[in-house]
């Protein structure tokens, strides 16, 4: 499975959704994930992959699409190490 | 009271609190390690501010919440250090949700950060501990009184206050000291976060001493719970909130001033 589609999966696994629903351009907010769905989002993300997201990084990203970006270059850099 | 030589562990030091209780124990000379969970440049900043005034600082990251991350870390902390002298339990986490909107996620999520974590870290860090160690954990006035949006968090710390008796009697023969320190509202980060989240009405206002209470006055009383001075304080939970809790009926303007 992609990073992409793994990433999707522990977000529509923690908040709910049907993972049909997150597209690129969608949001946290779009699919109504409160602070509590997010911060166990990143986790769970953070431990599938090894790597770390921290918050300073976090909110930075606008929408999945960035989101999915950033995480795919976490594991690259880490696979380079 | 001097802590030259000793090793604290205080959770959750990246910001607030947690932090200015690592800056005032590594003013009084204890080196530091600096737990952190989501901020990673608050906690470079923190080991920095402790560096700078000459003791030694280590960050490691870990949830607390989670056992296996809190067992990685205390297992760095033996492989390094092979001691501890002070734990402040200090890293708090909670959702703000009125009592009836707490899910078994919300409760879970808050309950294993503000208490599990103080009895797994206490566990731990007793085995790092010779004769008079120290442990001090966090509370705050959200156990004995109410807020509104603040029940997970609040019954978290009465289990929290209820542990700090609990251990300090137990750990009382192996010569290890166990209190906590509930402060009012203080002037933190995480309480901006409620006010702008409209959680808690904005509370900033005075106590009765005629300000807010600091994260500064915290530590100042948390490093008095881990000096020699404080050996006969046992299992007790020092309030640091300028008077607020014995005059509910001032209101801060008339004060005691």
């Amino acid at each position: 499975m992609s990073v992409e589609e793994k990433v999707k999966e522990i977000i529509a696994k923690i908040v709910h959704v049907d993972k049909s629903i997150l597209t690129r351009e969608s949001t946290f907010k779009d699919i109504k994930a409160d602070s509590l769905d997010m911060v166990q989002a990143l986790v769970a993300i953070e431990d599938e992959f090894d790597i770390e997201i921290p918050d300073e990084d976090a909110q930075k990203l606008q929408n999945f699409g960035d989101f999915i970006d950033y995480v795919e270059s976490r594991v690259a850099e880490k696979e380079k190490s | 009271m001097s802590f030259e030589g000793k090793l604290a562990l205080v959770t959750g030091s990246g910001r607030g609190i947690g932090k200015a209780i690592s800056l005032q124990l590594a003013s009084q000379g204890a080196d530091i390690i600096v737990n952190f969970f989501r901020r990673r440049e608050a906690a470079e900043q923190t080991a920095r501010d402790i560096e700078s005034m000459g003791v030694k600082a280590e960050i490691i990251r870990a949830n607390v919440g989670d056992p296996a991350k809190l067992d990685e870390m205390f297992d760095t902390i033996e492989a390094k250090f092979g001691h501890l002298d002070i734990l402040i339990n200090n890293a708090a986490s909670g959702v703000g949700r009125s009592a009836l909107d707490i899910d078994a996620k919300a409760w879970d999520w808050t309950m294993n950060i503000n208490a599990r974590a103080v009895l797994l870290c206490a566990q731990r860090a007793v085995k790092l501990m010779g004769e008079g160690g120290k442990i001090v954990n966090i509370s705050s006035l959200g156990s004995a009184f109410v807020w509104p949006t603040y029940a997970a968090v609040g019954v978290s710390k009465a289990a929290l206050e209820a542990l700090t008796r609990y251990l300090a009697i137990e750990l009382a023969p192996k010569g290890i000291c166990v209190n906590a320190v509930a402060a009012s509202a203080v002037d933190t980060e995480a309480l901006k976060f409620y006010i702008k989240e409209g959680l808690v009405k904005d509370t900033r206002q005075a106590t009765p001493v005629g300000r807010m209470v600091t994260p500064e006055d915290v530590a100042k009383v948390v490093a008095f719970l881990c000096s020699e001075e404080a050996f006969m304080i046992r299992g007790q939970t020092i309030i640091v909130d300028g008077g607020t809790s014995v005059a509910p009926f001032v209101l801060p303007e008339e004060g005691g001033r």
